[in-house]
């Protein structure tokens, strides 16, 4: 979305027009969603999780001073709710330890078949690895993955100097590559 | 340079060069031509970002808009019967003690004994002003009656004029 049409929908927003806000929820909805559903370990949450970003989004509106696209300020409110969402799952004890070789995971042990992982398998296994990441990797891997963020937008959304953001990134895809060690080709 | 240290410098680039973000120069090159484990590692990062960029992009229900909409409007509404009942506690509350203040003030300064008297006083000259008041209350009723039928009788004609 253009910046000058982001500052038009914000001033749509602040004025409540009717439909303004609707519009930015249908605008971001898939970006913040999938972001979401990529970095929570329990899915079933995404969507309360989302929703819970467009109410602070909503709340935050008339304090928001536009020195950040909006977009950023987005991400940033994502990031946030993430993070939160971590923190408290590990206060209920439900952040249950993800590990490659889970045993409800019903994946035959890499000594037991050949090396060449199904993509599906392997697409699992990926999933589970990210897990296993921190949570500051995990939204990076997410985020660049995804159409529409870039660097730049990353590196302001988690307030962070770019090099720092390519670095992190880079750290967590070497990691992930580890903790893939013997299932890639 | 040993065969080690190459092998540390490259691996630092193993994902920008996988990531199509560096271009290895011509020593990384080399080394990448000659190290077996060196080119395995690139293969497996060039491997997962592939995976990584097919990674599934899960999309939101077909009611989220509305959901959510409605989840702010609710929250909105929530908000309100709270600033509502706040504002209506402090003023009871501010009632309360405004009324229990001057309860305390005249127990406390005899006001109250005087307030008293005060009290007597004003019933009885309302008792007797009443008493005085009463034979000519009809004269009075009359009196009002007429100059609410003269200004009745004003609007009526001012209107009608006005069409």
């Amino acid at each position: 979305m253009e910046p000058a049409r982001e500052r038009e929908l914000v001033d749509r927003c602040r004025r409540e027009e009717p439909g303004a806000f609707e519009e930015l929820v249908d605008q971001f909805k898939h970006l913040v969603f999938a972001l979401i559903a990529r970095t929570v370990a329990d899915r079933s949450r995404t969507e309360d999780l989302a929703q819970d970003v467009f109410l602070r989004i909503h709340r935050g509106l008339p304090y928001f001073r536009g020195e950040a696209r909006l977009s950023t300020w987005i991400y940033r409110i994502v990031i946030n709710v993430c993070s939160q969402e971590r923190s408290e799952a590990q206060t209920r004890g439900a952040a249950r330890q993800v590990s490659l070789d889970d045993p409800d995971s019903h994946l035959p042990a890499p000594s037991t078949v050949d090396r060449r992982f199904s993509d599906f398998e392997l697409r699992d296994r990926l999933e589970k690895a990210i897990q296993q990441l921190p949570a500051q990797y995990r939204i990076l891997i997410a985020g660049h993955y995804l159409q529409g963020l870039q660097y730049e937008d990353l590196a302001e959304a988690m307030q962070l100097p770019l090099g720092t953001v390519k670095t992190q990134l880079h750290r967590a895809k070497r990691q992930l590559r580890e903790l893939l060690e013997g299932h890639l080709k | 340079m040993t065969r080690d240290v190459s092998c540390v410098a490259v691996a630092d680039l193993i994902e920008p060069i996988a990531a199509g973000e560096l271009t290895p120069d011509a020593t990384v090159a080399a080394h990448l031509s000659t190290c077996a484990s060196c080119r395995a590692a690139l293969e497996r990062a060039r491997d997962l970002d592939r995976l990584l960029r097919e990674r599934t992009v899960p999309a939101p229900p077909p009611q989220f808009t509305s959901r959510t909409i409605q989840l702010i409007q609710r929250a909105g509404w929530r908000r309100e019967q709270i600033v509502d009942w706040v504002f209506n506690s402090s003023l009871i509350a501010a009632g309360l003690l405004l009324a229990m203040g001057l309860w305390i003030a005249l127990q406390h300064t005899g006001l109250s004994s005087f307030g008293r008297d005060a009290f007597d006083i004003f019933t009885s000259d309302m008792a007797a002003l009443a008493q005085r008041v009463t034979p000519s209350l009809p004269l009075y009723a009359g009196a009002t009656g007429l100059i609410v039928v003269a200004l009745g009788l004003w609007w009526w004609a001012s209107s009608d004029a006005a069409l």
